[in-house]
């Protein structure tokens, strides 16, 4: 017995730690979103900000790339969701002897890197673009047509598992006895077997359409003039960071966590109304007064969505009035005055060191000036890490410049870094 | 008209066999095999400025491929060390992060899998909402975490763990956090499919008999679990040896990963062929050692993708 509470609390903290390493980032990633130092990050928390929101949608390249991912996916889903049933279709029917190879080549595209994809996708349609004598600007090489084609190649193999699971159930008589009842062939598929797929196809077409839009290997090789999300954010995330990224990632969790929950608690709510179907009387049926249960009752997802629902309407509500002003200028002030007691205290130390260094080089000149050099350096470095560090420096310089005692301040620390450091605190500087 | 294509088209209608037909030869010739095939002839040829492309000088040669081994002609190395280190160094960390994601997620995958129970689904939802979070945010969060001032870094020093912050990003640290946490999902689904239809009987008869914990996993899960198994990690290997987002985003700067040596021959270099060599050569490599992998362990390919 000892032995399996053992067991427990080690899943239970190997559970812990898995999912702290799988949401924690995310979780983290959120919270910068709302600090307010230029660089992204939660420690330490100076002020709660929504301004990096604002930022995020004044920002034209970010909502053109929202534009073009959605027209992307748009095609992708088209295309991969009519190649993936009709491939699914296939394999149902294919000469056996082929079968085989036919699906080593259908799920080929899953395993085969993003970035070859997306370059055999280039160099291919190039290719067949020079091959008709058309010219760079044609519709073969539009970055548009290259990207939807380029992910459909691989995403269709996405959506042909998914339809493929369905289609196995599916009974070949009912297509049969639709045909002998009269139906053309289109009219037995649209009337009989697409009812019968529509869930795997909605579900197909939604997997299709989130692997379109976080699709990076592929499209930074046929984007074109049309860079999507992705894309854009890959560019910015490689040159430069901000928390506007972050509000982004933020707004994207939320959308992921309501539509996660949305899609439990409907299953959810589907399987209470089933039960109470079952438990009803026929009396209850045929009166039509059987009770369903209410939207919220036991169905724990219907109750954290709208929980989530009103925190982000709350959350909203306060951005509007909310404003941060006061609170930067105070950790603004802070800092500064931080800084001002740095370099005192540096000053000071300067002046004891130099008072030091007149002694000794009284008794040992040789000697003392490699040690003075040396911890002038220290004097200069100090001061740069803490005040240079890139959030603390660009926040705190505007409202650092106007006061006199400040600049005083500044020069003299890198003063004595050029005087004492000699040419070495001069390349540093 | 062959008897198949008859039969196929008396089944599905002219029409609607037509357009089936057309579907799934565009996807499976057009966009799939021909690309390959040109990628793979693009890569035999020298680099060309567009009107000479057809003309006299375009010719097969084995120029590319030289260059990945030898270097640029008349070098002063021997063999091109910088990209074969980089190829290489790719292929065994791609192998480390497979196994790492392997030991991080059979746990899980079969926890989950023989739990019953209402809080499997609220496990299985977290398990996917990470993973519909896109891919270069990911890699972001985990640089936020990561950097030099970053969460982590603070913490540590904080505690009195290090004196001064760790480079995580210098010492790809980072990067492998960053692979494994991208393709979790995909190394858990796989098993956790194959492990769920396993009867429970079978391992308590197997406690019964006396096996111990390790035994049972031993000879009874880990064996029918082998082809989820070999599924997940055929696909975190191919993907971690092919991600690209990653290694840019949370990569040091002076170590590469081979698909940005690539990007770099695409993009700064307009170097087409040479790019298409290299990537034939990661493409062929990868298939290689995942089929010898396959053989070793004997598994069908048939079982990948269930």
């Amino acid at each position: 017995m000892k032995n399996l509470s053992f067991t427990r609390i080690s899943i239970w903290i190997y559970l812990a730690v898995f999912f702290a390493y799988l949401l924690g980032p995310l979780i983290i990633m959120s919270a910068t979103a709302f600090n307010s130092p230029s660089f992204p990050r939660m420690t330490p928390w100076e002020c709660l900000t929504f301004e990096w929101f604002s930022a995020l949608f004044q920002d034209e390249r970010i909502l053109n790339g929202i534009w073009n991912s959605i027209l992307v996916g748009a095609g992708t889903v088209v295309l991969s969701v009519a190649m993936g049933l009709a491939g699914a279709l296939m394999l149902t029917q294919i000469w056996p002897k082929l079968r085989a190879t036919y699906y080593t080549i259908i799920i080929a595209p899953i395993l085969i890197p993003g970035v070859v994809i997306g370059i055999s996708t280039l160099v291919f349609w190039d290719r067949i673009n020079r091959m008709l004598g058309l010219g760079a600007d044609s519709f073969l090489s539009n970055g548009l047509f290259l990207t939807v084609i380029g992910q459909s190649t691989f995403i269709a193999s996405y959506c042909m598992l998914v339809l493929v699971a369905r289609l196995q159930r599916y009974d070949v008589a009912l297509t049969e006895a639709a045909l002998d009842l009269g139906a053309t062939h289109a009219q037995a598929f649209r009337k009989v077997l697409l009812p019968f797929m529509r869930p795997a196809i909605a579900s197909a077409a939604v997997l299709a359409f989130l692997a379109s839009f976080e699709n990076y290997n592929t499209t930074t090789f046929t984007f074109g003039e049309y860079p999507t999300l992705t894309i854009e954010l890959a560019q910015k995330v490689r040159y430069g960071i901000t928390p506007a990224i972050s509000a982004l990632a933020f707004i994207i969790v939320v959308l992921t966590v309501f539509a996660a929950l949305a899609n439990e608690a409907s299953i959810r709510r589907k399987e209470l109304v089933a039960m109470a179907r079952k438990k009803a009387t026929v009396e209850e049926l045929e009166s039509g007064k059987l009770r369903l249960p209410g939207f919220l009752s036991s169905n724990s997802a219907a109750v954290a969505l709208v929980v989530v629902a009103c925190a982000t309407v709350a959350v909203a509500g306060t951005a509007a009035v909310y404003s941060p002003q006061q609170c930067i200028a105070e950790v603004q002030e802070q800092k500064r005055l931080e800084t001002e007691q740095r370099i005192q205290e540096l000053r000071r130390q300067r002046e004891l060191r130099r008072q030091e260094q007149q002694q000794q080089q009284g008794e040992t000149a040789p000697q003392a000036q490699p040690s003075g050099n040396n911890s002038g350096f220290g004097g200069v470095f100090n001061p740069g890490n803490l005040s240079g560090d890139s959030s603390s420096g660009e926040d705190a310089s505007p409202t650092e410049e106007p006061p006199a005692g400040n600049n005083s301040g500044f020069g003299g620390v890198f003063n004595p870094g050029n005087l004492s450091g000699g040419d070495g605190g001069g390349s540093d500087n | 008209m062959p008897v198949f294509l008859k039969e196929f088209f008396k089944r599905n209608g002219t029409g609607m066999g037509s357009l089936m037909l057309a579907l799934v030869l565009f996807w499976t010739i057009g966009l799939i095999i021909l690309p390959q095939l040109s990628m793979l002839d693009f890569s035999f040829r020298p680099n060309l400025p567009p009107p000479e492309i057809g003309g006299p000088k375009d010719v097969y040669t084995l120029e590319n491929y030289k260059y990945l081994i030898y270097g640029p002609e008349g070098g002063s190395q021997d063999y091109n060390a910088v990209d074969l280190k980089v190829f290489f160094r790719t292929l065994v960390a791609a192998v480390c992060v497979t196994i790492f994601n392997l030991i991080l997620c059979y746990p899980i995958a079969y926890y989950l899998a023989q739990t019953k129970g209402n809080h499997i689904r609220i496990f299985a939802l977290m398990l996917i909402i990470p993973y519909w979070i896109n891919e270069i945010l990911r890699a972001f969060a985990l640089r936020i975490i990561f950097g030099e001032t970053g969460v982590l870094n603070n913490a540590l020093v904080g505690l009195g763990i290090f004196d001064t912050p760790f480079d995580f990003i210098r010492n790809d640290i980072a990067l492998y956090a960053g692979l494994g946490y991208a393709y979790i999902l995909l190394m858990i689904f796989p098993i956790y499919n194959v492990i769920e239809s396993l009867d429970r009987n079978q391992i308590e008869a197997a406690r019964d008999m006396g096996a111990s914990w390790v035994k049972i996993h031993q000879r009874v899960v880990i064996p029918y679990a082998k082809p989820g198994i070999s599924s997940g990690c055929t696909m975190v290997f191919m993907l971690s040896a092919g991600a690209l987002a990653a290694p840019q985003i949370l990569g040091g700067p002076s170590s590469l990963w081979f698909t940005q040596l690539i990007y770099q021959q695409f993009n700064d270099n307009s170097d087409w062929p040479q790019g298409a060599a290299y990537a034939v050569v990661l493409l062929v490599t990868c298939i290689l050692l995942v089929l010898a992998v396959m053989r070793l362990f004997k598994v069908n390919m048939g079982d990948i993708g269930k």
